[in-house]
């Protein structure tokens, strides 16, 4: 309702009303031109009465906007003081005329002229004054109107009779103009016998005429604004965005429902009621990297301070829930029209929750697959996966996983908080789930099911615990929501990752559920191509040292060492072989050996040389007997050649030099190198075994004395690089010749290292070297030969 | 034909298929003469000849497809001859023993009564 002071800016105020519609008004001024003083009029009012009726009928124009009330009470107001009959005319929209007001003394007669006017009427372009006032927008004045004049411009005799029956006699038609427009017409009738109008009376129904002419067009236009308001309302209500109109002060002048949603109360009205600065506490606003967002750079505060700012995007958490969202905050101004200053700031929230969740997940479930990928060293992954995890996912992230004996071994953990992630390791590793604990990891391990607990209750945290001091470390970390999720390989659970959140931060919901799954079984696969990876690793190593013996013997008086490189990867077991073992008492059999390619199947087949040379020289045969028994059974081998060469050395220590047996199988003879440099080979070819028959084995005898070397190696050592570049057999005798004064640990060091430079890109064959120095009396110092310096070596 | 580090060339005459090796036979290079050696034993010539003339390097390997090669032969009545060699390629033989079970001609054109 306006409640106005004369001569005052009406200002149309809203306020919020409770009914249905939620119709929010904002404040709104609108200039109603009234001058200040009210009671100056273009000429002096001659009496007190003029006087008196332009105020009350001031009072009556402003006490409603409802037109057909106010019209009405103003023509009531002129009748009978001024008029017999007062009509109040407006201009319609599609131009016709039309009477809202009719006011008389005798109600009979303001019935009836209605019911005429109904029946007849006015023509906007006829002759009525009524009619040419509008048109004109110039009052008429007839002080005496005679039925000739009555009837030429009567709308029909039916008009005119009633005209003259009536007694017309004098009128005064005013425009209601307003602005510049012609809005209709007052028009005052004296009958009968009454006073005719004068030029006094016409100045009063003109100033009259034109204060109900503003207050119809105020009116109106305050009509067609909440007729737009309403159009605007129900659009903007009923939109999808939340939206919220700022004042200056911060108050809150509108919301739509969605708004009221967003920011957590039942419906817009609630929401415009709160205090400025009560709303924004109820959540956590964050930007992207997780910084705490201060009011001051919401885009509305912004664009109070004179900035243009750009679209926001807000991580927005209700404190109260701990529920998440992201919304996308634009504040748009809305300007004053006179002052040009900013009165409003409309803020539109873009709830792109989903959209940004699903493109946080791609980028987080990419890292982490990269991640996971990138490396055969799965514990060192999971702790980095973790890590990601943290504080992404979740506050503290735990990866356990089943081991081989059934128990359940953390690997990774890791907490945002450093001094949390102490509490969490030692929480881990002091209270170590196992497979029958009825709760946590070991329930998802054995059932495969992902667990959620989205609210914990410290029953619930004490029900757990184990101990007090358990489940005083659990209360310290705090968490709030947890998931365990499953780790699933091939065909069964192999761990499990959990995520929890704690108090500061948000519930862990379903979609961080169906995340964290995705990321278990991406972990899964990861780990369990890992542990295959170590394990084919493992059974490599495992083989390669059954090929080989785990330490030498210690032969007395004599000084043993051996390197062995083989080529191809970790993973590939290797093609040569060589051994050293008391056949009888004081009797040691040397071999080494050559099989032709690499992998399992030659594996197999150096397995099966050295074993059987061993059962051959144990139960006694020489070494040309071993040999054809080895190449009898690489003969009986099913699909394929075989081939294999051997080098046979028997050695028999005595007082000062050992005897010497040599065999070749197709072998590089076995150098003896004297400490002066002297290089001589031994043995005579043999033809190598397994492929040809008949094959044709010989027997030599040397001695071996004291400073004396002897070496075995296999063509890896002579054949390694390109051809040309190769050491090739005088190369290495000329090698031996030149390092024979040195340790026999040097010795071997300068030719594998001779090798391997020359091999460059890649070893062509394994690099296997067995050497035997006599020593100066005494026992030698035998002992563990290191097998290639450690572990055998990647290849180069 | 090639392979990363051998080259294989093939001539066929009259009476014989000629495969010339050139590079290095090795664990990597084997397979390219193993199919070789399958092609030309499908040409059914009287005579296969391996030309090791132009062959840098051979080791186990090599040897022993030549040895199945040889096995084969044996077997189909095709008959296999190789060139000497250069001298890591005899020094392989003679280490070995194999040049014993094969045939070995001075030059690829030799005629074999």
């Amino acid at each position: 309702m306006c409640t106005p002071t004369p001569g005052a800016i009406l200002s149309l105020t809203g306020a919020a009303t409770a009914d249905a519609t939620a119709t929010i008004m904002a404040p709104c001024a609108f200039d109603v031109e009234t001058e200040g003083d009210p009671i100056s009029v273009n000429t002096e009012p001659v009496n007190d009465a003029a006087v008196e009726l332009l105020l009350e009928a001031g009072v009556a124009l402003a006490a409603s906007l409802d037109l057909t009330t106010t019209m009405g009470q103003v023509a009531r107001l002129t009748v009978p003081r001024l008029a017999d009959v007062c009509v109040i005319d407006l201009l319609d929209e599609d131009g016709s005329i039309r009477d809202v007001a009719v006011a008389a003394a005798e109600e009979t007669i303001a019935r009836d002229l209605e019911e005429m006017r109904s029946r007849h009427p006015l023509d906007p372009e006829g002759e009525h004054p009524v009619a040419r006032v509008i048109h004109s927008g110039e009052p008429v004045l007839l002080p005496e109107m005679t039925n000739q004049l009555l009837s030429s411009f009567a709308q029909g005799s039916e008009h005119a009779r009633f005209m003259i029956d009536h007694g017309y006699r004098s009128a005064a038609v005013a425009p209601l103009l307003a602005r510049g427009r012609t809005l209709g017409a007052i028009s005052t009738l004296r009958l009968g016998d009454g006073r005719a109008y004068g030029s006094e009376d016409m100045d009063l129904v003109c100033e009259l005429a034109r204060r109900a002419a503003l207050a119809i067009d105020n009116a109106r236009l305050f009509s067609r604004l909440r007729g737009v308001e309403q159009r605007l309302e129900a659009i903007l209500v009923n939109l999808a965005e939340a939206i919220t109109v700022m004042d200056e002060h911060g108050q809150m002048v509108f919301a739509n429902q969605a708004a009221a949603d967003l920011l957590g109360a039942g419906t817009p009205d609630q929401l415009m009621s709160a205090q400025p600065g009560t709303i924004m506490p109820r959540f956590q606003v964050l930007d992207e990297q997780g910084n705490e967002l201060a009011l001051a750079s919401m885009p509305s505060r912004r664009l109070f301070a004179g900035e243009s700012p750009q679209p926001l995007l807000v991580r927005n958490i209700v404190r109260a829930t701990g529920e998440e969202r992201w919304l996308v905050v634009r504040s748009s101004p809305v300007f004053d029209p006179e002052t040009k200053r900013i009165v409003y700031a409309v803020n539109v929230f873009e709830n792109i929750t989903e959209v940004k969740r699903v493109q946080l997940n791609e980028s987080f479930m990419a890292e982490a697959s990269r991640m996971l990928a990138s490396s055969m060293d799965y514990a060192e992954t999971l702790q980095q996966v973790a890590r990601l995890a943290v504080p992404r996912l979740a506050d503290w992230c735990a990866v356990d996983v089943l081991n081989e004996r059934g128990e359940i071994e953390l690997v990774a953990v890791h907490h945002a908080d450093p001094a949390k992630l102490a509490m969490a390791e030692r929480l881990d590793r002091r209270y170590r789930p196992t497979l029958d604990d009825p709760t946590g990891v070991a329930e998802v391990l054995r059932t495969g099911q992902a667990r959620i607990f989205t609210d914990i209750k410290p029953d619930a945290l004490a029900a757990y615990a184990h101990d007090d001091e358990h489940l005083e470390l659990l209360r310290m970390i705090g968490p709030q929501s947890v998931i365990i999720v499953p780790m699933i390989g091939a065909t069964k659970t192999i761990g499990t990752i959990t995520l929890v959140s704690s108090e500061s931060s948000r519930r862990l919901s379903s979609a961080d559920l169906a995340l964290g799954e995705r990321l278990a079984r991406r972990a899964g696969t990861a780990v369990e191509r890992a542990r295959l990876y170590t394990e084919r690793s493992r059974i490599a190593h495992i083989l390669e040292r059954s090929l080989l013996p785990e330490s030498l013997p210690e032969v007395p008086g004599a000084e043993i060492r051996a390197r062995y490189s083989p080529t191809g990867e970790v993973n590939e077991v290797g093609g040569d072989f060589y051994d050293l073992f008391e056949c009888r008492p004081g009797c040691w059999m040397l071999a080494i050996g050559d099989v032709c390619g690499k992998g399992p199947s030659a594996a197999g087949v150096t397995a099966l040389a050295r074993h059987t040379l061993r059962a051959a020289a144990l139960s006694g045969q020489s070494p040309v007997e071993m040999l054809h028994t080895l190449h009898r059974a690489l003969r009986l081998q099913p699909a394929g050649a075989d081939l294999c060469t051997v080098c046979l050395v028997l050695m028999t220590p005595g007082l000062d030099h050992a005897r010497l047996t040599v065999s070749l199988a197709g072998h590089q003879p076995p150098l003896l190198i004297d400490r002066d440099g002297t290089v001589v080979s031994l043995g005579e070819p043999g033809t190598l075994l397994g492929v040809v028959d008949p094959i044709d084995l010989l027997e030599s005898d040397a001695e071996l004395h004291v400073d004396q070397t002897l070496l075995l190696y296999t063509d890896g050592v002579t054949e390694a690089g390109r051809a040309g570049r190769q050491l090739g057999e005088q190369g290495l005798r000329g090698l031996c010749a030149q390092t024979a004064h040195l340790t026999l640990d040097e010795l071997l060091e300068h030719i594998e290292h001779a090798a391997l430079e020359r091999a460059g890109g890649g070893l062509r064959d394994d690099v296997a070297l067995l050497a035997v120095r006599l020593g100066r009396g005494g026992p030698g110092s035998g002992g563990p030969a290191p097998r290639g310096a450690g572990e055998p070596r990647e290849a180069h | 034909m090639q392979g990363e580090h051998l080259q294989i060339d093939v001539r066929r005459e009259q009476d014989r298929i000629v495969l010339r090796l050139h590079g290095e036979l090795d664990l990597a290079s084997a397979p390219l003469l193993q199919g070789a050696i399958e092609s030309a034993e499908a040409e059914d010539a009287t005579l296969m000849v391996l030309d090791l003339d132009d062959l840098e390097f051979i080791d186990s390997t090599g040897l022993r497809i030549i040895l199945a090669a040889h096995e084969h032969s044996q077997e189909s009545g095709q008959m296999l001859a190789l060139t000497r060699g250069s001298q890591q390629v005899q020094r392989l033989m003679s280490i070995t023993r194999a040049g014993e079970h094969l045939r070995i001609i001075q030059s690829p054109d030799e005629q074999l009564v």
